[in-house]
């Protein structure tokens, strides 16, 4: 039995394992196949100041190996969360990271303020690429993610600062830098690749967006290159994702340097894949005879 | 909610493009209702989706659902032969609710038959009265399963199998006194229906179910939603499928 413990930021985790930001709402529903405690941690639905009603239907569509999305920031608004769903993550042990966006850089310091304390983490959503003021326009430029991470980091004094970088950039190294640079205590990455899936047959897009974030095993290689980048770049800790499906993918992102990994997709393709990549990735361990997963971050060696 | 691990007993084409696939499970699920539907996977591991499915026949350890091959991830499922093991994930969703009912009119157009299907069986001790519509001769199936019903009314688009013209049309033609309305069909007809109703003023209590692209199917991700009538979202999957007419937006 590996030691699958992770410390990041000061934060404990049972396991490397967290529920991406989108896929796992705000926990309840997951916690009716199996005990959400069996996950190191939940990064919550992308929260706003006031509620959002998102984007029309279809939201989603799929093609091999990946799926489009573009659900648009439905979300009940970051009260709702304190006083509805944050008592009953508390009492399942289970890391807790809030997920938020805004469309201002005063939003993104009102909200960080108003979970201070509250949370395990705060992960700023600057990368989602579905709604035009929410938060993509922060995560492009490298000035731009300084400044959204500066002003969100003065509202936290006690809770530690994820940036969520997009892949949709120029240089994500240059990216992760200036996220250090602002004051982030972590990056995670990647969010969803901008695509579109045509229905041939209406020659139309088939989400109503048009346009919406790719996801799943198909994004795997290129959110691996990306995760290795990222972590040369910066002293913080990088939190990798984009595809993993398996434990075997996890480690894979932990060689590149991922300190945790965020499993998004495949809870849709198989509702029990947190617990599972977790069994799997002590299984991995355990066969290669490592003690303790933190001992094969950033192990990969290039040619 | 269980995710189990079913074995294909039969999968079998049974109207133009029509396949009725009936999977073994394990176990008994404890409930399963007409109106649930359960989150199939395709056998096709680069399909990340499952494919909601409305439930149409539940008999011990049974489980039949039918689909239309729309695309890759139904055209894979017509692949599943007898023996296959195929994850499913269920039961999903809210479900018909007739108990407090003694006469129900059934409304059905399309695949959307399909699911009434189980809600028939469930209710048979009820005054049924069933109209479904098809789009043509070779789209019609699975007539047997309505025997229970005290009526029943088959429509085509083109007239070539019962009545010309759709269930809809054929239920207002027909207006029989019953004490509530379930239907399911494409979204045109569903708003007809409620249009229908609105002008003549009807007040029978009527629930539709819905269908829409899903991702998680247990009420997590948001991406299944449909309008409420006070301006809200509803999941699909989770609140419903079935809802009551006049609190969703068609």
């Amino acid at each position: 039995m590996a030691n699958l413990a992770v410390e990041l930021c000061g934060v404990k985790f049972k396991n490397p394992v967290i529920g991406a930001s989108g896929t796992v709402g705000f926990g309840r529903e997951f916690n009716e196949l199996y005990d959400l405690s069996e996950v190191g941690g939940i990064s919550t639905k992308g929260m706003t100041l006031e509620a959002r009603l998102g984007n029309p239907v279809p939201r989603i569509a799929e093609s091999t190996s990946v799926i489009l999305n573009a659900v648009g920031l439905q979300n009940p608004g970051v009260e709702h969360f304190i006083k509805c769903d944050l008592p009953f993550l508390r009492e399942k042990g289970v890391v807790i990271i809030a997920n938020v966006a805004g469309k201002t850089l005063e939003d993104y310091g009102a909200i960080c303020a108003k979970l201070d304390g509250l949370v395990d983490m705060v992960e700023l959503n600057i990368s989602c690429p579905n709604v035009k003021a929410g938060g993509m326009a922060f995560g492009i430029k490298p000035e731009s993610i300084n400044e959204v991470t500066r002003v969100s980091k003065k509202s936290l004094n006690k809770t530690p600062l994820i940036v969520k970088l997009s892949p949709n950039v120029e240089s994500i190294a240059i990216n992760a830098k200036s996220a250090e640079d602002g004051g982030a205590d972590c990056v995670s990455l990647v969010n969803t690749f901008t695509g579109m899936i045509i229905d041939i047959e209406r020659r139309r897009p088939i989400i109503a967006n048009n346009t919406g974030g790719v996801s799943g095993a198909g994004i795997k290689p290129i959110a691996v290159r990306m995760v290795y980048e990222a972590s040369k770049a910066v002293k913080i800790p990088v939190i990798g994702m984009g595809g993993i499906m398996t434990g075997e993918d996890a480690i894979e992102f932990m060689m590149a340097g991922a300190k945790a990994v965020q499993v998004g997709t495949a809870n849709f393709a198989d509702p029990y894949a947190m617990p599972r990549i977790a069994k799997e990735m002590n299984l991995w361990l355990d066969n290669h005879g490592v003690k303790a997963v933190k001992d094969i971050v950033g192990t990969v060696t290039l040619n | 909610m269980k995710d189990i691990l079913s074995t294909v007993k039969d999968n079998r084409e049974i109207a133009e493009n029509i396949y009725m696939i009936t999977l073994t499970l394990p176990e008994k699920p404890q409930t399963l209702h007409g109106g649930q539907f359960v989150n199939l996977a395709t056998g096709d591991s680069s399909l990340l989706l499952r494919r909601p499915l409305g439930v149409c026949k539940s008999a011990g350890n049974d489980l039949s659902l039918c689909y239309q091959v729309k695309g890759k991830g139904t055209k894979k499922l017509t692949e599943a032969k007898y023996g296959d093991k195929l994850k499913v994930l269920l039961p999903l969703g809210n479900y018909f609710d007739l108990s407090e009912y003694k006469s129900v009119a059934v409304i059905g157009g399309g695949v959307g038959v399909f699911p009434l299907i189980a809600t028939l069986h469930d209710n048979e001790d009820k005054d049924l009265y069933s109209y479904i519509g098809f789009r043509n001769k070779g789209a019609v199936c699975l007539l047997d399963e309505f025997k229970s019903c005290k009526k029943l009314t088959v429509t085509t688009d083109d007239g070539s199998y019962g009545e010309k013209g759709n269930a809809v049309q054929a239920f207002f033609k027909d207006g029989p006194n019953v004490d509530a309305i379930i239907s399911c069909g494409p979204p045109v007809m569903l708003k007809a229906l409620k249009r229908e109703l609105q002008e003549r003023g009807i007040k029978t209590p009527c629930f539709v179910s819905l269908e829409e692209r899903m991702g998680c199917g247990i009420g997590a991700c948001l991406v299944c939603v449909c309008k409420t009538a006070d301006g809200a979202n509803a999941r699909v999957c989770k609140d419903g499928p079935v809802f009551d007419i006049n609190k969703v937006e068609l």
